[in-house]
């Protein structure tokens, strides 16, 4: 900024004294925001008030009194004076020391010159030679990308990829400072540069990204690749300005299509359920396949020991009957037949014909329906 | 009394002299000592400065790196889509000589719409140059890009007395009406995909069913082929027992055999027997003689 002291006669007593209450401001003002005791506070203010008057009154108003001392004025004796000059002392020292709390550093400067950077503790700048001002150091600060904040603007997240495609981002870079004297002397507006330099790394990392990895896979290597790519900026600038990390908060495409998108999961789901119906289907027909196939294999085995198991007996029996049939053959023989023919013939309807009589011609000529016969024993087949 | 009252306003005077004619230059700026509106002396260290009083003033230009941020243009890449691009720079005073020549009275307000209007004709430029498609600037080229914007408008601002120290662009967003259209295409790629997606489940299903079905039959039919096997196995087992035990006595095998056919098949009361007398069971029938006298 340029600033003008006004025409010749500006840059007078006021001016000199208007550049000392600008650099005293900042040095007595920053320790004053945070917590300190109001007492302190009135008191310094009271003190600069004084001075004030003191000054000028060694400008002219009450000089009489104050510098002719010697002389005797008419109006303070001499204790009045030394316990002005005490005062006047005393605040001089009150002023030149501040104190620097531990997140914050000081940085000092000799009649504007950079001089030294204070730690923390009780620091002495003696005034008005040495001026200081206290940045805080290791404090995070965020900046929030992408809401469309305070100066950003609505669609400031919409963000353009290499696909053509938009992608709605909204992140949050947290900082500090690193080195206090470039912090505060390379750069004029801190916080505007950290979000115009990160919206545009951000927007420049999207720009040759597509859209898919950068909603789910790329999101980390996104955030390491822009804050490199700020950090590395910022560095350019020498800006004593420290990246601490990146929050990607949001990376999902913009609300105009984000239905479409959850239709994509929902058509997802959907595959997934059929996949998992037909494993379904697959697992119980296969298993069902593996039940009836140890079905078949046991009943084989069954079948197997049945016929074995009758051959066996039966063939024991015949062999059994053949023993006893070998002892007496012409008697086993008859009765097994006379047995058998009596099971058989009790059972079944008989017609007994005597061919010898009917041989001569005469008699009874043998007519037998048998058709009818079987008619009336079965039902069917009766044409055949 | 009389001696006394001149001095106190000769040393006030003579403060107000010493107080006028040293200036102190802050670590954050740059100065000109101006006499009557000509430079007389430039101060670019920081520190504590000399000056006549009364006629000379001093004039502060900030030393740091100030930013500009462009208002958004549309720029036509050579591929005839349109894309709306802002851009921001930082830059510093470099030469405050130059600078108060060229702006004059009107600091850095000044300044600012002189570089805005050098910003967006080189960013215009560069972005609408031969070869420079959307697609160039939507890709990894754009950091080479911004590089040629910085350099050309360094050169321009430099006549200003500033140095550009980087041109970065923010926005490259497609304007209101292609907006839409974007949105379109990116809702049909999307439901083109879950198109895909369902197809795909589709495919996977069936694949798993036919398989599945397939391993059905086969392993249906390998058992009923085990189990044909075994069947055999049986079948031959019981043959060979059998043939072992009926073989001892062949004849009288088949007498037995016989008997416990006719047993089995003539069971029930659907048969019907057409007999002779003279069969060998109706031996006694007629007679109580012997079956072998008899016949």
């Amino acid at each position: 900024m340029a600033s003008n002291n006004g025409g010749p006669w500006g840059s007078g007593p006021r001016g000199g004294g208007g550049d000392n209450d600008d650099d005293r401001k900042p040095a007595n003002r920053r320790p004053g925001d945070g917590p300190q005791i109001p007492e302190i506070d009135e008191l310094m203010k009271k003190g600069q008030e004084q001075l004030r008057v003191l000054m000028g009154g060694r400008g002219g108003n009450r000089g009489p009194g104050g510098t002719g001392g010697g002389s005797g004025g008419p109006t303070f004796g001499r204790g009045t004076v030394g316990i002005a000059a005490l005062a006047v002392l005393g605040l001089w020292v009150f002023s030149s020391f501040y104190t620097v709390r531990p997140e914050e550093q000081s940085v000092e400067l000799f009649l504007g010159k950079y001089s030294a950077t204070g730690g923390p503790g009780l620091n002495f700048a003696p005034w008005p030679l040495v001026t200081a001002e206290v940045v805080p150091v290791t404090r995070e600060q965020t900046e929030q990308i992408g809401l469309g904040g305070p100066g950003g603007r609505v669609d400031e997240g919409l963000m353009l990829t290499t696909d053509e495609n938009i992608v709605d981002i909204d992140f949050e870079v947290v900082w500090n400072i690193s080195d206090p004297a470039k912090y505060l002397f390379n750069l004029r507006d801190a916080r505007q540069t950290i979000r115009a330099v990160s919206e545009s790394a951000m927007r420049e990392v999207i720009a040759r990204s597509e859209l898919s990895p950068i909603l789910n896979r790329d999101r980390d290597a996104i955030a390491t690749t822009v804050l490199e790519l700020i950090q590395t900026t910022l560095n350019s600038y020498d800006s004593g300005m420290n990246i601490v990390r990146l929050n990607l908060d949001k990376a999902d495409p913009p609300r105009e299509v984000i239905d479409s998108f959850r239709e994509v999961q929902a058509a997802e789901q959907t595959r997934d359920t059929l996949q998992r119906q037909a494993d379904a289907y697959a697992n119980q027909v296969v298993a069902g396949a593996r039940g009836e196939s140890a079905r078949l294999l046991e009943e084989a085995e069954a079948y197997r020991a049945q016929v074995v198991n009758e051959a066996s007996g039966e063939a024991s029996r015949f062999t059994a009957v053949l023993q006893e049939y070998i002892k007496a053959p012409e008697v086993t023989r008859k009765r097994l037949y006379l047995e058998t023919m009596e099971t058989v013939l009790g059972g079944v309807d008989k017609i007994i014909l005597d061919n010898q009589n009917g041989a001569g011609g005469q008699g009874v000529v043998p007519y037998l329906p048998l058709n009818e016969l079987r008619r009336n024993t079965t039902t069917t087949g009766a044409g055949n | 009394m009389k001696k006394s009252a001149f001095i106190v306003p000769i040393i006030v005077l003579l403060g107000a002299v010493v107080m006028s004619s040293v200036f102190i230059v802050d670590e954050r700026q740059k100065a000109l000592v101006l006499q009557f509106g000509q430079i007389k002396q430039v101060k670019e260290t920081p520190g504590l400065g000399f000056k006549l009083p009364l006629i000379q003033e001093v004039v502060r230009y900030d030393d740091r790196i100030l930013s500009i941020d462009t208002d958004p243009i549309e720029v036509t890449p050579s591929d005839d889509r349109r894309l709306i691009v802002d851009a921001f720079a930082r830059y510093r005073i470099a030469d405050v000589v130059r600078f108060r020549q060229a702006v004059g009275l009107g600091g850095e307000a000044a300044a600012e719409s002189r570089l805005q209007s050098i910003l967006n004709p080189q960013i215009r430029a560069v972005l609408g140059s031969e070869g420079v498609t959307s697609n160039t600037i939507l890709s990894a080229d754009r950091s080479e890009l911004m590089a040629r914007i910085t350099s050309q408008a360094r050169t321009r601002a430099a006549a200003l007395g500033l140095e550009v120290i980087d041109v970065r662009l923010k926005q490259t967003a497609l304007p209101d009406q292609n907006l839409e259209a974007t949105f379109a295409r990116m809702r049909a790629d999307r439901e083109r995909e879950a198109a895909d997606e369902i197809a795909r489940g589709q495919e996977a299903a069936q694949r798993v069913r036919a398989s599945a079905d397939r391993t059905v039959v086969e392993l249906v039919s390998e058992a009923t082929r085990d189990a044909e096997v075994t069947r055999g196995e049986a079948d031959a087992l019981r043959n060979g027992i059998f043939a072992e035990a009926f073989g001892a006595d062949q004849e009288f095998f088949e007498f037995y055999r016989s008997l416990t056919a006719y047993e089995r098949a003539l069971q029930g009361s659907n048969s019907t027997m057409v007999l002779s007398p003279d069969s060998d069971f109706f031996d006694y029938l007629k007679s109580d003689q012997p079956r072998a006298t008899n016949r």
